[in-house]
């Protein structure tokens, strides 16, 4: 399946490196262009960067030079809010980071009533629906700690979307999670990406990646080394060290 | 098999030991033959002593259908003078009365000295307390804060104000700050208190700020908060619920506390206790009474707290 991308660019990374305060040397010159209703998943070994690549997309992570460009803003610029920014960028983290001391429907509800100031009316609406989309319509009023992890990520990806952003990135969003609890994670995230969102997802499931994504990325020690569609990716690996990682996880 | 201690015994131990310490108390008392008087402080927690009122003049009285309201009128014929809601009435309609004869007598509870005391430390450490807080929140973001002015002012202020002690603090407050500028002595003495307190509640809401997971800032963040909206939404309210009972100690310090600012003449509890002290020659059992009062007030503190952390428990 070949999809047309108009030529729109959602995310733009112009040769970003990135330098921790302790020296260490976390993305070397990292380019990459996704485009938009694009599904790009980014695999590689613990410490390659990949998380660190992610968390520079909404600036989580400031990088040390090069550029950043979302949806035509660029990050860096003067006169860019970050703030407004972000609002364009749904994270979904790994740990979930539900807000432990608001009920499910809250937890959705806040950024919306507070961030874009939304009528409250809007806003239920709105996260109800979301809710109900990723399959917890029934469990509203609960609060994080009554609930599974699966169905915790579940709500941190509705509390995403509330926001209405134009692109999703995801940061190891079944890691956490037990086995059984995984497919239904996913399933939501693979009706996002049929819905046309743009995706940026750091995982470890290689079905996902060769089912779902248009493109996959290998990094390795800060480098990003393979950008390629997964028939290739997978079938055909044009890296040696991306062929010897494949071969120690599948 | 599991063992499970006989709970019967042990809870009859703990009340053979108490009855032990409280006959140990009276053996005390006896080998020094102190006569316990503690009818002698009733009078100073609620004074029911009847409270006469004075002819102000010499003049004739007059009485009212009901016998309440006694009207005097001055022979020089100036205004004449009323006199309302007397339980007792001691002069009768068309009497001649002097200046200085008792009209009549009100017998209302007064609240005495100790429990006026008890009011003022209530006060003080209610006032102190509110203080304290909204010090201490500014205070303890500022330690947290990348600004180097505001972190190492704030670390200075934290860093003096516990390495001095409270009742110096309190002396320069009323001495030199009340002087310069003019503070009364309840003043001075509040806000020696709600400094000092500050300066621990700080900590304490550092601590809590610093016990929130990176990851609950950052989703905040990455939803489009700024970092006062992520802390006033996110942070804070989870900060609060950790801080709490570290807090309601640091509460009950203050209380006890504010028996220090009797130093600067300040009739607080303490004040108040000395004073009766020399009045009645019963320091043991006025010392007993303001310990116990001291008690009912962190206790029902302590209450208090105990409820917020269970209604706010709702979330775990």
């Amino acid at each position: 399946m070949i999809k047309e991308y108009k030529g729109n660019d959602m995310i733009v990374a112009d040769s970003i490196d990135k330098y921790y305060p302790n020296g260490c040397h976390a993305l070397k010159t990292v380019s990459a262009t996704i485009h938009r209703a694009e599904v790009v998943v980014v695999v590689g070994p613990s410490g390659s960067g990949k998380s660190t690549f992610l968390r520079t997309l909404n600036q989580l992570e400031t990088i040390s030079s090069g550029s950043i460009t979302i949806d035509g803003t660029s990050m860096y610029a003067d006169g860019t809010d970050i703030n407004t920014l972000r609002e364009e960028v749904g994270m979904v983290f790994q740990g979930f980071n539900l807000f432990p001391h608001m009920s499910v429907l809250e937890n959705v509800m806040l950024a919306p009533l507070k961030v874009s100031k939304r009528s409250k009316r809007d806003v239920e609406d709105h996260a109800r629906e979301l809710l109900h989309k990723v399959g917890l319509g029934s469990r509203i009023d609960n609060f994080p700690s009554q609930l599974s992890g699966g169905q915790m990520q579940r709500v941190a990806i509705a509390r995403a979307l509330a926001m209405k952003p134009n692109i999703m990135l995801f940061d190891e969003p079944t890691s956490a999670l037990d086995p059984e609890m995984v497919g239904e994670v996913l399933d939501v995230m693979k009706s996002l990406a049929q819905d046309g969102m743009t995706m940026v997802v750091v995982t470890h499931e290689m079905g996902f990646a060769r089912e779902v994504a248009d493109r996959v990325m290998f990094m390795e020690e800060g480098e990003l080394l393979v950008n390629e569609s997964p028939d290739a990716f997978f079938d055909n690996p044009p890296h040696p060290r991306l062929e010897k990682f494949l071969s120690q996880i599948l | 098999m599991e063992k499970t201690p006989n709970n019967m015994f042990w809870h009859g131990a703990l009340l053979a030991v108490l009855l032990g310490l409280g006959y140990s108390i009276v053996l005390a008392s006896q080998s020094i033959e102190y006569t316990w008087r503690w009818e002698r402080i009733v009078p100073y927690l609620v004074n029911t002593e009847p409270k006469n009122e004075y002819a102000a003049f010499d003049g004739v009285a007059t009485l009212s259908a009901e016998n309440s309201i006694v009207t005097v009128k001055p022979d020089n014929g100036d205004m004449p003078q009323t006199y309302e809601a007397f339980t007792e009435v001691m002069v009768g309609d068309g009497d001649l009365v002097f200046a200085g004869d008792v009209i009549g007598s009100n017998s209302d509870w007064r609240l005495g000295p100790i429990l006026n005391g008890l009011l003022v430390t209530l006060q003080i450490s209610m006032v102190s307390l509110v203080f304290a807080v909204i010090i201490g929140l500014f205070v303890g973001l500022a330690r947290i804060s990348s600004n180097p002015l505001l972190k190492h002012l704030s670390l200075l202020y934290v860093e003096v104000i516990r390495g001095t002690p409270l009742l110096v603090q309190i002396f320069i407050f009323y001495f030199f700050v009340g002087t310069v500028l003019d503070l009364d002595r309840f003043t001075a003495g509040a806000a020696a208190l709600s400094v000092f307190a500050a300066a621990y509640v700080a900590e304490i809401i550092r601590s809590g700020i610093q016990s929130i997971p990176a990851g609950q800032m950052e989703a905040a963040r990455s939803l489009g908060m700024n970092y006062a909206q992520a802390m006033i939404y996110i942070i804070l309210p989870q900060a609060f619920k950790r801080t709490l009972p570290p807090m309601a100690g640091q509460f009950i310090n203050l209380i006890k506390d504010s028996s220090l600012v009797s130093v600067i003449s300040i009739t607080d509890l303490t004040k108040a206790g000395r004073e009766v002290v020399s009045g009645t020659f019963a320091p043991f059992e006025v010392w007993f009474t303001v310990a116990l009062l001291y008690l009912v007030l962190t206790g029902a503190l302590s209450w208090m707290i105990t409820l917020l952390e269970r209604r706010m428990a709702s979330s775990d």
